[in-house]
């Protein structure tokens, strides 16, 4: 069994002399349903194109089913294993949507039927449409179907939910969660953060090209805090705060403390400061996100 | 199933194909039957020159559009990508997506090598049979030299410059083909124009091979850049 379904190891590439990736250290482990974040240039769709084999990194490297993706042969067979959904989500326009489907399908020897005949009714796809007919949310559907129809053990989904309306975000975000029950593993970027929260168990935030932050939603969700610290009077801060603390913000009598460890220490901390008192809340993805890219 | 993708990216190329060659075969009908009779073997051959040029430009056409069928260059955008996340190599791409290219417009060269002996009486007084044959097998192997060009262009170069990389190929072969101290045996260019089986009556075996050479060397190439790109 393989822990780690992608790995990548100070992996790097570089466009025209920009940095698009600057030693990539990422570990998504099998059967998780891992959101990749980051702010738009961040990295994210160059890192599932070189995970895809599509692009050539210039360093490091990058193991999918604990097989490099750099040898041609293995590479196929990885391929065979995984469903993608690329950023622009563009198929043939040449074809119609039942074309593409049968063109796909034999590619794969474990295409799903059954999940083939649900997406086609749950998306409402007419099977003798042009896919240059179809409306953008129509196209991001039958990406999906063809994605999630391939029996796949790794689904790599670049902005899957982009161009969807709110109910077909609901019904996709549905079966994603229900595709990892059966082991599968999804890798995601997204920049809808409330999605993310809502189905992700494990989350990584890129900037720069660099992994900031990685690790399973529970324990980030658990680590970081933010403390409310409101003074009867002046606000008084310390010299230095306990480590841990990663952004204080004033407003009027009150400090707004993120902090990502040692949280009952920080607390104790404002405590003792004079004149206040302090409450304690949980953070969400969006703020932990926002205060890394801020602060990077 | 690549072949029937090719086929569904390649067939109204192959319509407006047939669409121009029905033009050409109406046109010279029409002088066959109305115009004067020939004084020259040139002058019945002038107008398949013209349309060497055209099946010149035609295959090379055919094979700049092989590109976004295999390779992912700097512009890539569209479909290409989803094709290169199916479970096929980059050289399997090619080798189906090339040769489906190639196969079609050789069939069209071949009906209008037919058509043209069927509806210009000029030319069968001109040439035998046997000639014909021989001219269309050579007009064949030039155009093969340009179409795999135009792939191997296609498979380093982007967008607009597969495009330009492929004409200036033409012109840079041609060039070196009559500027060169090459002898004219040798010369593809003659070899389907003033050298052609049906003006000299005679197979240029040594541009057919210099064709299929050039034609082979050219994919071979293609190939390795596929081969080198492949993940």
């Amino acid at each position: 069994m393989i822990d780690g379904v992608i790995e990548t190891t100070q992996l790097c590439k570089t466009f025209k002399g920009h940095a698009a990736l600057r030693g990539l250290n990422l570990r998504v482990p099998e059967g998780s349903i891992f959101g990749f974040l980051g702010r738009n240039g961040a990295g994210k769709t160059t890192t599932i194109k070189l995970l895809m084999g599509l692009l050539h990194a210039d360093g490091g490297s990058a193991r999918v089913f604990g097989t490099p993706v750099t040898v041609a042969d293995g590479a196929i067979e990885i391929r065979r294993r995984i469903g993608f959904v690329s950023e622009d989500k563009e198929l043939y326009p040449y074809m119609t949507v039942g074309q593409v489907i049968r063109f796909t399908r034999p590619f794969f020897p474990k295409w799903r039927k059954d999940l083939e005949r649900r997406y086609l009714e749950m998306f409402e796809l007419p099977q003798t449409r042009k896919v240059a007919d179809l409306s953008k949310g129509m196209r991001s559907k039958l990406m999906l179907l063809l994605t999630m129809s391939r029996g796949a053990e790794l689904l790599i989904l670049d902005e899957p939910t982009d161009g969807l309306d709110p109910a077909a975000t609901e019904d996709v975000l549905r079966e994603l969660a229900g595709i990892t029950a059966e082991g599968t593993t999804v890798f995601f970027s997204s920049h809808q953060l409330a999605e993310v929260e809502l189905i992700a168990d494990h989350i990584g935030i890129i900037d720069r090209g660099k992994l900031i932050v990685s690790g399973a939603l529970d324990d980030l969700k658990a680590r970081y805090q933010r403390l409310q610290v409101v003074f009867a009077d002046a606000v008084h801060s310390p010299a230095q705060w306990v480590e841990g603390v990663e952004h204080v913000r004033q407003d009027g009598r009150m400090l707004s403390i993120l902090a990502s460890r040692n949280v009952d220490e920080i607390a104790d901390q404002a405590r003792s400061l004079p004149g206040s008192s302090v409450e304690r809340y949980p953070v969400t993805l969006k703020e932990i996100f926002l205060e890394h890219v801020r602060s990077n | 199933m690549l072949w029937y993708k090719g086929w569904l990216e390649t067939r109204w190329r192959l319509v407006f194909s047939l669409g121009i060659m029905v033009f050409f075969l109406a046109v010279f009908y029409w002088i066959g039957i109305k115009g004067p009779p020939p004084k020259r073997i040139g002058d019945a051959l002038g107008g398949v020159n013209v349309s060497v040029l055209w099946i010149g430009a035609m295959l090379a056409g055919a094979g700049i559009n092989t590109q976004p069928g295999f390779q992912a260059t700097r512009g890539t955008h569209g479909s290409t990508y989803f094709t290169l996340s199916l479970p096929v190599s980059r050289f399997r791409l090619l080798l189906v997506r090339s040769s489906l290219g190639w196969l079609l417009y050789t069939g069209v060269v071949i009906a209008f090598c037919c058509g043209y002996w069927a509806v210009f009486p000029p030319l069968r007084a001109a040439a035998t049979g046997i000639e014909m044959v021989e001219y269309t097998g050579m007009l064949i192997g030039y155009g093969s030299a340009f179409y795999f060009a135009s792939v191997f262009m296609g498979t380093f170069l982007d967008d607009l410059w597969r495009v330009w990389g492929s004409i200036i190929a033409w012109f840079g072969l041609s060039g070196l083909f009559y500027f060169s101290p090459l002898p004219p045996s040798v010369n593809i260019f003659q070899a389907v124009q003033a050298n052609s089986p049906l003006a000299v009556h005679a197979m240029p075996w040594a541009a057919l091979g210099v064709a299929a050479v050039m034609a082979v060397g050219f994919f071979w190439a293609a190939s390795r850049v596929v081969r080198v790109r492949e993940y």
